[in-house]
C-alpha cells in the first residue's frame, strides 16, 4: 500500500476512534461500580452492575423528565413538521418578494445566542402565566423546530426538479396534491434529515429548558445535570447511565426514521 | 376546425417581452414543430399552450375552447418534457397510470390501458421498476407512454430528444414519427435541432426573439426562406451570403460583389437598379466549374464529410463554402472555381433582410 493511502487510513481510523470511543466508554461506565470508574488505570475488565441503570430508571424525577422531554420534543417536532414543511414548500416553489427575507429571518433565529432568546421568553411566559408549564416549552421549542425544518427543507424542496411537479399539473393534479403526492415523497429523504436534526436539537436543548422550568416542566437534560449536583462525591456511574438514557431516544428516532425511509425507497427488483 | 389557435398572444416577464403579438393556427392531426435558436421563446410558447406559463395578452384556444384560464389538467393536453420528468418515487406502472387515477378511471381499465400502451412502446418488462433503473431511451418512452395514455387532444413535446445520444435520438425520432402516423394526434414539438424539425414536421414555425419568422412545410422553408434569418438558420452547412449591388441591363440584371459580376434574368425577384442586396447560395448548390466559374478563390479549408467535402475559399474578401462530391475535392491552397444555377440563388433586401422573391 502506498504511504499516502496508509496515512489516510490511519487518520480515518483515528477520527473514527475519537468519535466512537467516548460513546463506548460512557456505555461501559454506566455498567461499572464507582470503584471501577475512579481507578487510576482505566479498567476494561470489570464485574458489570445494573445498579446505576436501575437507580436511574427507579427515580421518579428521571421518569418525569423523560416524559416531559418526550412530550415537549415530540409535540414541537410535530408542530415543526406540520407548519414548517408547507411553509418551506411555499417559499421554495411560490417565492414572492418576501421569500428571501423569510429565509433570512428563519435563519437569524439561530444566529442569536440562546441566552438572548431565553431571557425575553422567560419574561413573556411569566407574564402570560404559563411559566414552568409544558405548553410554554412546546411552543418555544416549536419556534426552534419550525425554523430549523424550514431552513433545511427549503433547499430540499428546491432540489425537486420543477418539471416533475409540472408533469403532475399536466396530469391534472392541483397544487395541494402535487405537494402531497410529488414534492413530499420525492424530497422525503432530505426532509427526514431535517426533521431528525430538529428533534436532536430540541432533545439536547438545555439552556432554554433551564430558564423556562423550575419544577413542573423539567426535561431530561435538566434532570440529568442535577444528578451531578449531589455533593462532592460525584456519582459517575449514575451520570453515565443517565447519559445513555438521554442518548437512546434520538438514536431510536433516527433508527425508526431511516428504517421507514429504506422501506419506502427500497428499489423493487423484478 | 383548428386544433389550436393563438391570436395576438403576448408573453412578458415584467418589462421584458418574450413573445410579441403571435398569431398561429394549428390544424387537427397536424404535426407542427416550433424551431428556433435558444431564447427565441419556443419553449415558453409551448408552456403557454400547456398552461404552465400565464398568458400575458391575447387568446389561446384548444379544440375550439379558450383555455387562457384553464389549469393544465383541464386543457386536454399531454406533455413530454426534455428531462422526461418521471415521478422518481413511483414504479413505471404508477408513472403511466398517475394521470388516469386523477380522472377516477376504474382500476381494471387502468390496468388494461397501461398494458396496451406499454406493449406499443415495448415497456411491459419494466412496469414494476423505478425510473432510475431505466436507460435514458426507456425513460423517454415512459414519458411518451404517460402522455399517450390520456388520449389527449394535443401532444406537446418540449425538446424530448435533446438528452439522448445521437444514435438513440435518431431511433426515437423515427418512433415518434411512426407514433404520429398511427395515432394522428395533433402534435406540437419544440426543438432547436433543424434535422428533427425537417424530418418530423408537417409545418415548421420558425421563431426568433418571440416573433414568428416563417411558417411553412419543411421544403418551403428550405427552398423559399422568407428572410435572411430563416435562410441562415435552416440548412447545414450554412447558406453563403454575399453583399451585392443590383444593376439593370438590357434583358436582365447584374449582381456585383465578392469580386465577381453575375448576370441573371431576375424574373422571380423584385429588383431595382442601384439597390444593395444580399445574395444567398447554399453550399451544395455550388458546382465545380472550369474556366467559366462565377466564384473563384483559393481553397483555404477543406472539411471531409465522407461522401462530400466542404471547401471554404476566399472570394473578393468573403469566405464562401461549397459542398462538393469528395472525388472533386481540390487540394488545399489550390485555386478553385465554382458556378451555380440561377434557380438556386436567394436574394434578400440588404437592410430589412426580407426575401426579394416574388410570391
Amino acid at each position: 500500500m502506498r504511504p499516502g493511502r496508509l496515512i489516510g487510513k490511519a487518520i480515518l481510523a483515528l477520527a473514527g476512534f475519537l468519535a466512537v470511543f467516548p460513546l463506548l466508554w460512557t456505555a461501559l461506565n454506566a455498567l461499572k461500580n464507582n470503584v471501577d470508574i475512579i481507578t487510576r488505570a482505566p479498567r476494561l475488565v470489570f464485574t458489570p452492575t445494573l445498579a446505576n441503570i436501575g437507580y436511574i430508571i427507579g427515580r421518579d424525577s428521571v421518569l418525569t423528565g423523560l416524559y416531559h422531554s418526550v412530550v415537549a420534543c415530540g409535540s414541537a417536532v410535530l408542530i415543526g413538521v406540520v407548519l414548517g414543511l408547507p411553509a418551506a414548500y411555499a417559499v421554495a416553489r411560490y417565492p414572492n418578494r418576501w421569500a428571501g427575507d423569510i429565509q433570512f429571518f428563519v435563519l437569524s433565529l439561530r444566529f442569536l445566542p440562546p441566552v438572548a432568546v431565553a431571557i425575553p421568553l422567560m419574561v413573556i411566559w411569566l407574564q402570560v402565566g404559563l411559566y414552568d408549564t409544558l405548553p410554554a416549552l412546546i411552543i418555544t421549542y416549536s419556534l426552534l423546530t419550525i425554523s430549523v425544518i424550514m431552513w433545511l427543507a427549503i433547499p430540499a424542496f428546491q432540489s425537486v426538479p420543477n418539471e416533475i411537479e409540472e408533469a403532475a399539473f399536466v396530469d391534472g393534479y392541483g397544487a395541494y396534491s402535487v405537494f402531497w403526492r410529488i414534492a413530499l415523497p420525492v424530497a422525503a429523504r432530505s426532509l427526514a434529515g431535517a426533521v431528525a436534526f430538529s428533534f436532536v436539537l430540541v432533545w439536547n436543548e438545555f439552556l432554554i429548558a433551564l430558564m423556562l422550568s423550575s419544577s413542573n416542566a423539567k426535561t431530561l437534560p435538566i434532570v440529568a445535570s442535577e444528578l451531578s449536583q449531589q455533593g462532592m462525591n460525584v456519582p459517575w456511574g449514575i451520570l453515565n447511565a443517565s447519559v445513555v438514557l438521554l442518548s437512546l431516544p434520538p438514536l431510536l428516532f433516527l433508527g425508526v426514521l431511516s428504517g421507514f425511509l429504506n422501506s419506502v425507497f427500497r428499489q423493487k427488483k423484478t | 376546425m383548428s386544433a389550436i389557435v393563438c391570436s395576438h398572444v403576448d408573453k412578458a416577464y415584467g418589462a421584458t417581452t418574450v413573445i410579441r403579438d403571435l398569431n398561429l393556427s394549428i390544424e387537427e392531426h397536424e404535426f407542427v414543430v416550433f424551431l428556433g435558436p435558444s431564447g427565441c421563446g419556443k419553449s415558453t410558447l409551448l408552456r403557454m399552450l400547456a398552461g404552465l406559463e400565464d398568458i400575458s395578452g391575447g387568446e389561446v384556444s384548444i379544440g375550439g375552447k379558450v383555455v387562457n384560464d384553464l389549469d393544465p389538467g383541464d386543457r386536454g393536453i399531454a406533455m413530454v418534457f426534455q428531462n422526461y420528468a418521471l415521478y422518481p418515487h413511483m414504479t413505471i406502472f404508477d408513472n403511466i397510470a398517475f394521470g388516469l387515477r386523477r380522472q377516477k378511471v376504474p382500476a381494471a381499465e387502468i390496468r388494461k390501458r397501461v398494458d396496451a400502451v406499454s406493449r406499443t412502446l415495448g415497456l411491459d418488462p419494466y412496469l414494476g421498476r423505478k425510473p432510475a433503473e431505466l436507460s435514458g431511451g426507456q425513460q423517454q418512452r415512459v414519458a411518451i407512454a404517460r402522455a399517450m395514455i390520456k388520449t389527449p387532444k394535443v401532444f406537446l413535446f418540449d425538446e424530448p430528444l435533446s438528452n439522448l445520444d445521437a444514435k438513440l435520438r435518431n431511433h426515437m425520432r423515427v418512433e415518434i414519427a411512426r407514433l404520429h402516423q398511427s395515432l394522428k394526434t395533433t402534435t406540437v414539438y419544440v426543438t432547436h435541432d433543424q434535422l428533427e424539425a425537417m424530418t418530423l414536421a408537417d409545418r415548421i414555425v420558425l421563431l426568433k426573439e418571440g416573433v414568428i419568422e416563417q411558417i411553412g412545410p419543411p421544403a418551403e422553408i428550405y427552398l423559399r426562406p422568407a428572410n435572411m434569418f430563416v435562410a441562415g438558420f435552416i440548412g447545414t452547412p450554412n447558406m453563403n451570403f454575399v453583399e451585392v449591388t443590383v444593376g439593370r441591363t438590357g434583358n436582365g440584371w447584374t449582381l456585383t460583389g465578392a469580386g465577381t459580376v453575375l448576370s441573371i434574368e431576375g424574373r422571380g425577384f423584385h429588383l431595382r437598379h442601384g439597390d444593395r442586396a444580399v445574395l444567398g447560395i447554399r453550399p451544395p448548390d455550388l458546382k465545380t466549374a472550369g474556366a467559366a466559374g462565377i466564384l473563384q478563390g483559393t481553397a483555404d479549408l477543406i472539411e471531409f464529410h465522407g461522401n462530400d467535402a466542404l471547401v471554404t475559399f476566399g472570394s473578393g474578401g468573403k469566405e464562401i463554402s461549397a459542398l462538393v462530391p469528395a472525388r472533386e475535392c481540390p487540394a488545399l491552397n489550390a485555386p478553385v472555381r465554382y458556378t451555380f444555377e440561377e434557380e438556386a440563388i436567394h436574394l434578400f433586401d440588404a437592410t430589412s433582410g426580407a426575401s426579394l422573391r416574388k410570391q
